[in-house]
């Protein structure tokens, strides 16, 4: 062994064992072909879904829950503990963690899915203390990480967004057991503001003032205009929780015209940083990352249209929609098919040329294109499909979003498996 | 040779054997971005030595596209230091 690859022996052993995050990216990929499969078994009820028990629901926790978060939580345990300089305490907890969210994700949709409201109670528990015990490592990484304020500011907001949507999530499912809520309504709605802009949106701008740097090879965005949208963007999601609870349509008027002041104050920021980056060709990634940035304040819009009545009987679905697939999702994949490489890459010695290839040629997997053009005519679909009530455009949607998430668990589980040969 | 400050803090000087650069104390990703500037510069010769206070995983990639191997020389955070030597990779 060269005195290079000793020393790089070392380096490997300071990160987790490469099994730890990627178990939650191989679960997100399988989770994230599961909610097509739900979304496709009940179209006509997708399109105005309003709530309840049914299989929508089931998707879309399919998607928050089992694809978001399970992603979040790889990527965090992965990341911030080199960013922190700090190794975590232990390996044990987050392989804990892995087993009470996934298989609790797996029952809570399941229960979902057939209205098996025992079911349901148990797994919002499991899920739940898993979530919890990943808050608790995520506050004590960020408890360490004074050298990256901004990062650590969003992920102090996210971790409290998301202590309050389990909490009120757990209540939700206790309610269809016992009605415990004055109005479940309500608390939904909070619970989705918490969950979609709260946890998964602020960890995702957060992140973004890192990672789109990084990605561009560009310096971090200005401080002061960072702290001013995290300002903005936290203070939006406590008006619009607040305002779901008390069924104040004015204060959740007031959270969306503020979540739009935080939304362009974030996206100039980083079209500022991919101005002033050293890599101009960004490649595909970017193509989603620059569409998911024009879904955020399409989506304020959308709630802001059908919180006024103004985006037709099935406003509120749109927004839904906008909000979990068109943002969220679309800038998870162009991460993530970015990430993964650069992750994957990090545990493989090959000085003199591996069996990893380079992160050029992963990225430029056919699988990743059909994943976008899939995705994109998903997106495209749906959002009409929604708006005019078309169930023939709605399945056409599912398929087109079905099929796209095939490609990407394909792209997904070839840098798995060559991750596990380069280890042999 | 004296240490020189070419770019966003960070510090460069010249040994017999390699460059050095400093680049404790800038704000991820801005050591990174030092790094590669200076190895895209064209003034390193063969081996560079880069002087950080975490470790630049991020970096490793994009130094693999370069054409360049890496290794972690010396790893102590808690003195708030981690020493990368960088080496130009030998064509095939």
């Amino acid at each position: 062994m060269s005195l290079a690859a000793g020393f790089l022996g070392g380096a490997k052993s300071r990160l987790l064992p490469p099994s730890v995050p990627f178990r939650f990216f191989g679960a997100a990929a399988v989770f994230h072909v599961l909610m097509w499969l739900a979304l496709l078994s009940e179209v006509d009820e997708a399109m105005s879904f309003r709530g309840g028990l049914t299989p929508t629901l089931a998707a879309l926790h399919l998607l928050t829950v089992g694809t978001l978060v399970a992603t979040s939580i790889g990527a965090s345990v992965q990341l911030l503990p080199v960013a922190t300089r700090r190794p975590l305490v232990a390996v044990w907890p987050i392989k804990l963690v892995f087993w009470l969210v996934i298989p609790g994700t797996l029952l809570l949709t399941g229960a979902m899915y057939a209205a098996e409201i025992e079911l349901l109670v148990t797994a919002a528990v499991i899920t739940t203390t898993g979530l919890f015990l990943f808050g608790a490592l995520l506050a004590d990484n960020l408890w360490r990480a004074r050298s990256l304020p901004v990062v650590a500011a969003y992920g102090w907001a996210a971790l409290v967004s998301l202590v309050l949507l389990a909490a009120l999530g757990t209540a939700l499912a206790i309610d269809y057991k016992t009605a415990i809520l004055s109005d479940h309504g309500r608390i939904a709605l909070a619970h989705l503001v918490l969950g979609g802009f709260g946890f998964m949106g602020l960890l995702a701008l957060g992140f973004s003032h890192v990672l789109v740097p990084m990605f561009a090879l560009a310096p971090a965005p200005s401080k002061p205009l960072s702290f001013a949208g995290f300002g903005l963007a936290a203070l939006a999601i406590a008006i619009g929780a607040a305002g779901a609870l008390v069924d104040a349509p004015a204060t959740l008027t007031a959270a969306a015209v503020i979540g739009l002041l935080a939304a362009g104050l974030h996206i100039r920021l980083m079209y500022q940083t991919l101005q002033a980056g050293m890599r101009k060709r960004l490649g595909l990634s970017f193509i989603l990352i620059r569409s998911a940035w024009a879904m955020l304040p399409i989506t304020l819009m959308v709630g802001l249209a059908a919180l006024h009545g103004m985006a037709g009987p099935n406003g509120a679905t749109l927004f839904a929609f906008l909000l979990f697939w068109g943002w969220l999702l679309t800038f998870l994949v162009g991460v993530l098919q970015r990430i993964l490489p650069f992750l994957a890459s990090m545990h493989v010695n090959r000085p003199g040329g591996g069996p990893m290839p380079s992160m050029g040629e992963l990225a430029e997997a056919p699988s990743l294109y059909l994943h976008a053009v899939s995705h994109g005519a998903a997106l495209v679909l749906i959002a009409v499909a929604i708006a005019s009530g078309s169930i023939w455009l709605m399945r056409l949607g599912c398929v087109a979003g079905l099929f796209g998430a095939v490609a990407f668990a394909w792209f997904a589980a070839g840098v798995i498996r060559r991750l596990a040969a380069a280890g042999r | 040779m004296e240490p020189t400050s070419p770019q966003g803090g960070s510090r460069t000087w010249r040994t017999a054997d390699a460059i050095h650069i400093d680049v404790r104390g800038l704000q991820p990703p801005e050591p990174m971005i030092a790094i590669l500037r200076l190895i895209d510069s064209g003034t390193v010769g063969d081996v560079l030595v880069a002087h950080l206070d975490r470790e630049p995983i991020f970096l490793y990639p994009e130094l693999d596209e370069r054409g360049w191997n890496h290794a972690v020389a010396d790893f102590s955070p808690s003195e708030g230091e981690v020493i990368l030597r960088v080496t130009r990779q030998e064509q095939r």
